[in-house]
């Protein structure tokens, strides 16, 4: 710090003696925090106007009845009151909870892929990049090609199934709770898991090689050394990717939109689409809102519970 | 190394053929169904009430590929038109503040982050809802400066962090060295530290492409089907409509939204790796 005020003084000093008073006067008084906080504002002004004002103007909203068009009304608690009265909303918020374990199955995935790679001599580049290939087409066009390979009519997935005798008949997953929520879950897992993938694996080749050789020494298994090394250093990447996707899986919703709607009924509605379902297709904005804030809620507690849970388990185990 | 029993030594054959057969599975998992939609792309309406499973088609056509391209020219021009301006606004916005976060002290620093980073958890459907409010209010709906603007909520938060990352993580003691050789305070930032952080740049950069390019949500609701609607709203209705007979149609479609994305992609993955390393 002193040697960068050291220098700022010889440099305007040697300005000073070049150029007009009144530029050196100006360069005297520039110091270092208004320049941090003229490059900070329009950071400052995006974040504040775009993020901040937006969600507690919608916080405000969902104390209120707010129509599309029209007046709005103030009835506190009373969006909150309904929506824990209203059967759909407990599915919703039900599946919600059981849809939020996509990000566990994605995880997994992308550890085994990671470290199934890690040792690869040949093709590892073009593996990699093959591993990277769902996630960077856009979610609606993933999509739609599982809603074509799954199509009960005539997509391959069940034509298959039907013909070499798995199945005796195709599943009409659309029309079905439980088929409807694997598939919605299992399509986002395809789709996302390459993304854990990416940070996992920066993470698993920067763990030093003498670590696992140490492990050997002390005569540790390939379960062991897993346990005992791979797993705790990998541990704030994990971190890091679970908590960005657990918010991410539970507000994209483009792709449960497109598979099942929502449907059937209100199984696969996870709140995000209850959100969208009030906002646009009745124009209860209020209501909308105050479906947003339980999720919000429902993602930090996901997040917490995780990392409470995270930190136990690694504490344990380390 | 070599006192290893052979018993040891068989047992890491086992290993090796179970790890490339499960590497082999897993991949066959992403690419057949993107080799099989490539087939169907080119497959003529009559084939789709035949039965069976076969990978070259019988009469391959061209004709859902001209289509689709006719149908969606002006949607994929928005759609680059949104997402350059998108990748643009982000990192006007973005490095300077990032640059400040990673290296620089002040009064009312740690507030402002944890400010971004709590932005970083939100529910982004749950912004769209008071901004599309406001975008009437400004008259900016449906234009694409209007989603320029949008995209800045989901991407501005995951820039910052990213770029801060970058940042933070230069050399301590590079402006004092380019002060001493006569460069202001913008002067060092401008040409030592952004040159230093084209990989970075090049990261969040692409990263904010892709975001308005792929984005549904955003350009469904702030959007409409007279305006500016970009290719990814147009696929979305054209697989939940009433057109779904003809999916040769809707697979040509696919690809090509689906291409330009992931060449880019593949392109900047080197970058995007490095970005992701925590």
């Amino acid at each position: 710090m002193l040697a960068i005020l050291a220098s700022v003084q010889t440099y305007t000093r040697e300005v000073g003696s070049t150029v007009a008073g009144r530029a050196r006067s100006y360069r005297e008084t520039f110091d270092e925090h208004r320049f941090a906080y003229l490059l900070f504002m329009p950071t400052l002004l995006f974040i504040v106007g775009l993020i901040w004002l937006p969600f507690l103007r919608g916080v405000w909203m969902s104390f209120h009845a707010w129509p599309l068009l029209g007046g709005q009304e103030w009835v506190g608690l009373g969006n909150y009151e309904y929506l824990f009265g209203w059967q759909p909303f407990i599915t919703s918020l039900t599946a919600t909870l059981v849809y939020a374990f996509t990000t566990f199955l994605q995880l997994f995935t992308a550890i085994l892929a990671a470290l199934l790679l890690k040792h690869q001599k040949r093709f590892k580049n073009l593996i990699n990049g093959t591993f990277l290939l769902p996630y960077t087409m856009p979610p609606v066009v993933t999509g739609a090609i599982w809603l074509y390979l799954l199509n009960p009519n005539v997509g391959p997935v069940f034509t298959a199934l039907t013909e070499f005798g798995i199945l005796d008949q195709a599943i009409y997953w659309a029309t079905e709770g439980t088929a409807a929520m694997a598939v919605v879950m299992g399509v986002l897992a395809w789709t996302f898991w390459p993304f854990m993938f990416l940070i996992i694996l920066a993470s698993l080749e920067n763990i030093p090689e003498e670590h696992y050789e140490t492990a050997r020494v002390y005569g540790a298994g390939r379960i062991q050394q897993f346990l005992k090394v791979t797993l705790p250093q990998l541990k704030s990447a994990i971190l890091v990717a679970v908590s960005i996707r657990m918010v991410w899986n539970l507000t994209k919703i483009s792709q449960p939109l497109q598979l099942t709607g929502g449907g059937p009924g209100y199984d696969t509605s996870i709140l995000a689409i209850l959100v969208y379902r009030f906002g646009w297709l009745q124009g209860s904005m209020g209501r909308a809102f105050a479906v947003g804030v339980i999720l919000l809620i429902v993602t930090l507690g996901f997040i917490l519970l995780f990392i409470r849970e995270f930190e136990r388990e690694a504490g344990a185990g380390g | 190394m070599s006192v290893r029993s052979p018993g040891r030594h068989l047992d890491d054959i086992g290993f090796e053929v179970l790890r490339i057969a499960a590497l082999a599975a897993l991949l066959a998992v992403i690419v057949v169904p993107f080799v099989y939609v490539v087939s169907v792309s080119f497959r003529s309406p009559a084939e789709f009430f035949t039965a069976g499973i076969y990978l070259v088609p019988k009469e391959p056509t061209l004709e859902p590929w001209v289509s689709s391209f006719g149908s969606l020219a002006v949607p994929l021009k928005n759609s680059l038109l949104i997402a350059s301006g998108t990748m643009i606004i982000s990192l006007i916005i973005t490095i300077p503040g990032a640059y400040v976060f990673g290296r620089k002290e002040f009064p009312g620093k740690r507030i402002g982050f944890y400010g971004i980073v709590v932005a970083l958890m939100f529910p982004y459907i749950i912004l769209v809802i008071p901004l599309a409010d406001i975008w009437y209010d400004f008259q900016i709906h449906d234009t694409i400066p209007g989603m320029w603007i949008a995209y800045q909520t989901f991407v501005a938060p995951f820039a910052i962090w990213i770029l801060r990352d970058f940042f933070e993580k230069l050399p301590t003691d590079l402006e004092e060295a380019a002060r001493v050789y006569g460069c202001t305070q913008w002067g060092a930032f401008v040409r030592v530290i952004l040159p230093l952080s084209a990989p970075a740049i090049a990261a969040v950069g692409f990263l904010a492409f892709l975001t308005g390019w792929n984005d549904y949500l955003f350009s469904s609701l702030l959007t409409t089907g007279s305006g500016v609607r970009p290719s990814i709203v147009v696929l979305f209705n054209t697989t939940t409509g009433g057109e779904r007979n003809y999916w040769a149609l809707i697979m040509a479609q696919t690809l090509i939204v689906g291409t330009p994305p992931a060449v880019l992609y593949m392109v900047a993955r080197r970058h995007i790796t490095n970005a992701f390393a925590v």
